[in-house]
C-alpha cells in the first residue's frame, strides 16, 4: 500500500511527463514549419494557429457551432439517461429478464453503432436530429447495462435485512437499492456521456450542416489549415473540459463509501 | 377438450422459455424484426424505411451495384491490416512500457494522454495527409485500435505476483526463462482481452474513416444511397457491414476463448 | 424427532420440511426434513449442526423470510406468513448494515422500516447504541469500525426495534475468538436484563454451551433435530463457567452427538447454497 505521499509524487511525475511531452511536441511542430520547411498546406505554423484561435474566440465565431454541438449532446444524453435507467431498473427486477436482455444489449453494443449514421441521416436529414439520434443510440447502452448491473448486484443480505425490519417496497427502493446501485450507475452515466460526445462530434464530421465537427471539415475542404487546426484545438479543449467535469462529478458522487 | 390442447401447448412453451432464456432472447429479436416489418410496410413512408423482407431480397441488387463488392473487399482488407498493425504496435509498446519501471514512468502518462484524446477531431487531417485510399483508413484504424492493446499488455505484464518471479529465479531461471515461461503466459489472457477491445477500436476507426470519405469506397455508396433515398440498398449495405463486424469480433472472441483458458 | 411440547412457547415449529429447487433439478437440495421445535419465552436457544444441515434455513423460516415447503411456524398465537418486524428482529453473520449510512442512520432507518413514529426514534436510537457501548461512534460508517463493533451496531439496530424475539444467524462467525468471547458475555448480560427470546445459530460448541439455555442438535443434511440438550445455569453467565466441569461435560456431550453428523456432512457432494443466497436468486431481491 503506497503512502499518500508516494501517490502524490507519482501523479506529479506523471503530469510533469505529460506537460513535457506536449511542450516537446509543440517545439517540434514549430521547428518543422519554420526551420525544416514542411509545406504550409500540410502543417501550419503553430503561431498562426494560435492567432487564428485567438481570432475565433475574440470574434465569438465558435459560438454557433458550439451551441449546436452542446445542444445535440445535452438532448441525446438526457434521452439515453432517462430511458436507460428506467429500462435498466425494470429489467433488473427479475433475474430471468436480466438473463434474456443483458446479453442482447451487450451484443448489440459490440457492433460499431456508427454504422447506423447513414440510416439516421436518410431518415432525419442532415440536421441535428440525426446526430441526436445517433448520440442517444450509442450512449443508451452503457447506461442501461450499468443500471442493470447496479441494481442487479445489490447485496441480497441488505435486502433481506431491510425486509425483515418491515421495509415497504418504496422504502426498499429508496433506502437500499438506489444507494447500493448508485456508484455503478454513475459510472455508466459517465461512460454514456463520453461516448455521446465522441459520436456526436464524429457524426458532425461525417454528415452535418453545423456543429464543431462540421466546422472542422468545412475548413479542411477550404484548405484553411491554420483555422482548422485552431478549431481542432478548441474542440479538444472543450471535450477535455467536459470530460473532466463529468469525472469530478462521478468521483464526488461516489465519495460516500 | 380441443380447447385445452392449445392452452396446454402454451403453458409448455412458457415453461420451455423459462428454462432457456436464450430462446426467449431469440424471440425478442424476432419480435423486433416483426415490428420493423409492420412499421416499414404500413406506417412509414417507403422513402425513409424499408421492411426487412425487402432488404433481404435486395442483397443481390446491392452486390450487383457496380463497385460495391470491391468496396466491401477493400474495407475488409483495411480492417485486417489495421488490426494486425495495431496488435504488433500494441504488443511492442505494451511490453516496453510494462516491463521497465522507467518505461512505465515515462511513457505511460503519454499513452494515457493520447488515449484520452478525441481522435475523431483529427480525422480530416488523416485524410489530407494519407489521401482517400486505404492508407488513411488503415492509419485511423490503427490509432484507435492500438491503445487498448497497449494498456492491456502493460497491465498484464505489470501485475504479476512478485512471488512467481522470485520462485522462478530461486529455481535458477535466467531472465529469458522468466520472460518466456512466467511473464509471457501470464500476459496472454490480458493480451487477448486487449485484442478484443482493439478490434472494436479498429472497427470504429476504419468505419469512421470510410464513412467520412464520400467520394470513394463504402462512404461513396452510403452517400449515394442516402441522397437517392434508397433505404433498401442502404439497409442492405449497412447489414453487410454489420455482419462483417460481427464475424471479425467473433473470430477474435473465439481465439481468446481457445488460447486464454487458464485464468478463470 | 419431537421433543415435549412447551406450553405458551414463544415460537412453535411443527413438521417443517424444506427443499430448494425442483425434483430432478441439478440444484435440488433437501434442506430440512420434518423438523419440530419449541422455543420457550425468555430462553436463549442455540441451533448447532454440521455445515449445510439446514439450521440457517430453519432460522429464516422461523423469521418468516420465506415459507417452508411443508410445515408451520407460529409465533405466540400467530402463524408466520412473512416477516414480522414487530415481533422478530434478525442479526446476520455479515452485519447487513448499510455501508452508505452511519451506524446512527442505520439504526434510525430500521425503525423507520418498522413504522416507529418519528418522535420516538431518536431517543430509542440513543438508548440502543448506549446499550451496546457504541454511543461515541454513532457518526461513524460501518467501514470505519472493526468487525466486533459492526456486530454490536447490528445488535443495536435490532434492539431499537424492541421486539420480543431475536434471531441471530452465526452473528459472531466472522470474528476472532477473543472478540467472540467478550461479545458472548455481553449477550448473556443483555439477556438477563431484558427477558428477550433469542434463537442463535452457531458452529461453535463452546459458544453454544456458554450461551444457551437449551441446545438443539441437528443431523447432517437433510436436517432434522437429533436431540435437545438443556444447560442449567443462570444468566448472566460468568467467565468462570467456561472452565467448570459442568461446561466440559456438556461440551463433550455435544461433541459426541455431532461428531458422526460432521463426518457425514463432509462426505456429501455439492455444498448447498446459503439459505438467503438461494432465495435471492429466486427473484426476491
Amino acid at each position: 500500500m503506497s503512502s499518500p505521499r508516494r501517490k502524490f509524487n507519482d501523479r506529479f511525475a506523471s503530469r510533469l511527463v505529460q506537460v513535457g511531452f506536449l511542450a516537446a511536441v509543440l517545439l517540434l511542430w514549430y521547428l518543422a514549419t519554420t526551420r525544416w520547411g514542411v509545406n504550409k498546406l500540410l502543417l501550419p505554423n503553430p503561431l498562426n494557429v494560435w492567432d487564428q484561435l485567438a481570432d475565433v474566440i475574440a470574434k465569438g465565431e465558435y459560438l454557433n457551432d458550439l451551441r449546436i454541438t452542446l445542444t445535440e449532446l445535452a438532448i441525446a444524453f438526457l434521452i439515453s439517461t432517462v430511458s436507460g435507467t428506467l429500462l435498466g431498473y425494470s429489467i433488473s427486477r427479475s433475474p430471468y429478464l436480466i438473463k434474456v436482455f443483458e446479453p442482447l444489449f451487450a451484443g448489440i453494443y459490440s457492433i460499431p453503432i456508427i454504422l447506423f449514421l447513414p440510416l439516421y441521416v436518410l431518415f432525419f436529414g442532415l440536421g441535428p436530429a440525426s446526430k441526436i439520434a445517433l448520440g442517444t443510440t450509442i450512449s443508451f447502452f452503457p447506461v442501461v447495462l450499468n443500471t442493470i448491473a447496479g441494481f442487479g448486484n445489490v447485496d441480497p443480505m441488505l435486502v433481506k435485512a431491510a425486509k425483515s425490519m418491515g421495509a415497504s417496497d418504496y422504502q426498499l427502493f429508496r433506502y437500499v437499492l438506489v444507494p447500493a446501485a448508485f456508484p455503478v450507475i454513475l459510472s455508466g452515466l459517465r461512460m454514456g456521456f463520453t461516448v455521446a460526445l465522441l459520436s456526436i462530434i464524429g457524426s458532425e464530421t461525417i454528415a452535418s450542416l453545423g456543429g464543431l465537427g462540421h466546422r472542422i471539415v468545412n475548413l479542411a475542404e477550404n484548405m484553411d489549415m491554420a483555422r482548422m487546426f485552431a478549431y481542432i484545438v478548441f474542440a479538444i479543449a472543450i471535450a477535455a473540459f467536459l470530460n473532466t467535469v463529468v469525472s469530478v462529478l462521478e468521483a464526488r458522487g461516489k465519495r460516500q463509501r | 377438450m380441443s380447447a385445452a390442447a392449445p392452452a396446454g401447448a402454451g403453458i409448455r412453451l412458457q415453461r420451455y422459455m423459462w428454462r432457456h432464456p436464450g430462446v426467449a432472447r431469440l424471440g425478442v429479436v424476432l419480435m423486433l424484426f416483426v415490428v420493423w416489418e409492420i412499421a416499414a410496410r404500413w406506417f412509414v413512408d417507403p422513402m425513409f424505411l424499408s421492411p426487412p423482407s425487402k432488404v433481404l431480397f435486395a442483397f443481390d441488387d446491392v452486390l450487383a451495384t457496380r463497385g460495391v463488392p470491391a468496396a466491401l473487399r477493400v474495407t475488409f482488407f483495411e480492417l485486417a491490416v489495421a488490426f494486425a498493425i495495431a496488435v504488433v504496435i500494441g504488443l511492442v509498446v505494451g511490453l516496453a512500457v510494462g516491463l521497465s519501471k522507467f518505461g512505465n514512468r515515462s511513457f505511460m502518462p503519454i499513452v494515457l494522454l493520447l488515449y484520452g484524446m478525441p481522435q475523431i477531431t483529427i480525422l480530416p487531417i488523416f485524410i489530407l495527409y494519407f489521401g482517400i485510399g486505404p492508407a488513411s483508413k488503415i492509419a485511423f484504424g490503427v490509432t484507435h485500435g492500438m491503445f487498448p492493446i497497449i494498456m492491456a499488455v502493460a497491465a498484464g505484464v505489470q501485475n504479476i505476483k512478485p512471488i512467481l518471479m522470485v520462485g522462478a529465479r530461486s529455481m535458477g531461471a535466467s531472465k529469458w526463462h522468466v520472460l518466456r515461461y512466467v511473464i509471457y503466459p501470464h500476459m496472454i489472457p490480458s493480451f487477448f482481452a486487449g485484442m478484443r477491445l482493439g478490434m472494436t477500436g479498429v472497427l470504429l476507426g476504419v468505419l469512421l474513416a470510410e464513412l467520412y470519405v464520400s467520394i470513394a469506397g463504402i462512404g461513396y455508396f452510403t452517400s449515394v444511397f442516402t441522397q437517392n433515398f434508397d433505404p433498401t440498398k442502404l439497409l442492405g449495405l449497412v447489414a453487410m457491414l454489420a455482419a462483417m463486424a460481427i464475424v471479425l469480433n467473433e473470430i477474435v472472441r473465439r481465439t481468446e476463448v481457445r488460447f486464454a483458458r487458464w485464468r478463470d | 424427532m419431537t421433543q415435549a411440547a412447551i406450553p405458551d412457547a414463544a415460537i412453535r415449529v411443527r413438521n417443517v420440511s424444506h427443499h430448494f429447487g425442483e425434483e430432478g433439478d441439478a440444484r435440488h437440495v433437501r434442506a430440512l426434513l420434518d423438523t419440530s421445535l419449541d422455543v420457550a419465552r425468555g430462553e436463549l436457544q442455540c441451533l448447532i449442526g454440521p455445515s449445510g444441515c439446514g439450521k440457517s434455513t430453519l432460522l429464516n423460516v422461523m423469521g418468516g423470510l420465506f415459507e417452508p415447503t411443508t410445515g408451520t411456524v407460529t409465533v405466540g398465537d400467530k402463524p408466520v406468513r412473512g416477516p414480522m418486524p414487530h415481533d422478530i428482529a434478525f442479526i446476520f453473520q455479515e452485519s447487513a448494515l448499510f455501508p452508505w449510512n452511519t451506524i446512527y442512520e442505520n439504526v434510525m432507518l430500521g425503525m423507520m422500516f418498522q413504522g416507529v413514529p418519528k418522535s420516538e426514534r431518536e431517543d430509542r436510537a440513543r438508548r440502543a447504541l448506549e446499550a451496546v457501548g457504541l454511543d461515541e461512534f454513532a457518526a461513524h460508517y460501518p467501514s470505519q469500525l472493526s468487525g466486533g463493533m459492526r456486530q454490536r451496531a447490528a445488535l443495536a439496530r435490532a434492539l431499537s426495534l424492541e421486539t420480543q424475539i431475536l434471531l441471530m444467524d452465526e452473528p459472531f462467525g466472522a470474528l476472532d475468538e477473543q472478540t467472540r468471547m467478550v461479545l458472548g458475555e455481553d449477550l448473556s448480560v443483555l439477556l438477563s436484563r431484558s427477558k428477550k427470546t433469542i434463537v442463535f445459530v452457531t458452529h461453535s460448541l463452546g459458544e453454544a454451551v456458554f450461551l444457551a439455555d437449551r441446545v438443539a442438535v441437528f443431523s447432517a443434511r437433510p436436517g432434522t433435530i437429533k436431540e435437545v440438550i438443556a444447560v442449567d445455569e443462570p444468566h448472566p453467565r460468568k467467565p468462570e463457567f467456561m472452565t467448570s466441569a459442568k461446561f466440559h461435560r456438556l461440551r463433550d456431550q455435544l461433541y459426541g452427538l455431532l461428531h458422526d453428523e460432521i463426518r457425514k456432512s463432509m462426505l456429501q457432494s455439492a455444498k448447498p447454497k446459503r439459505a438467503y443466497e438461494d432465495q435471492a436468486t429466486k427473484g426476491e431481491a
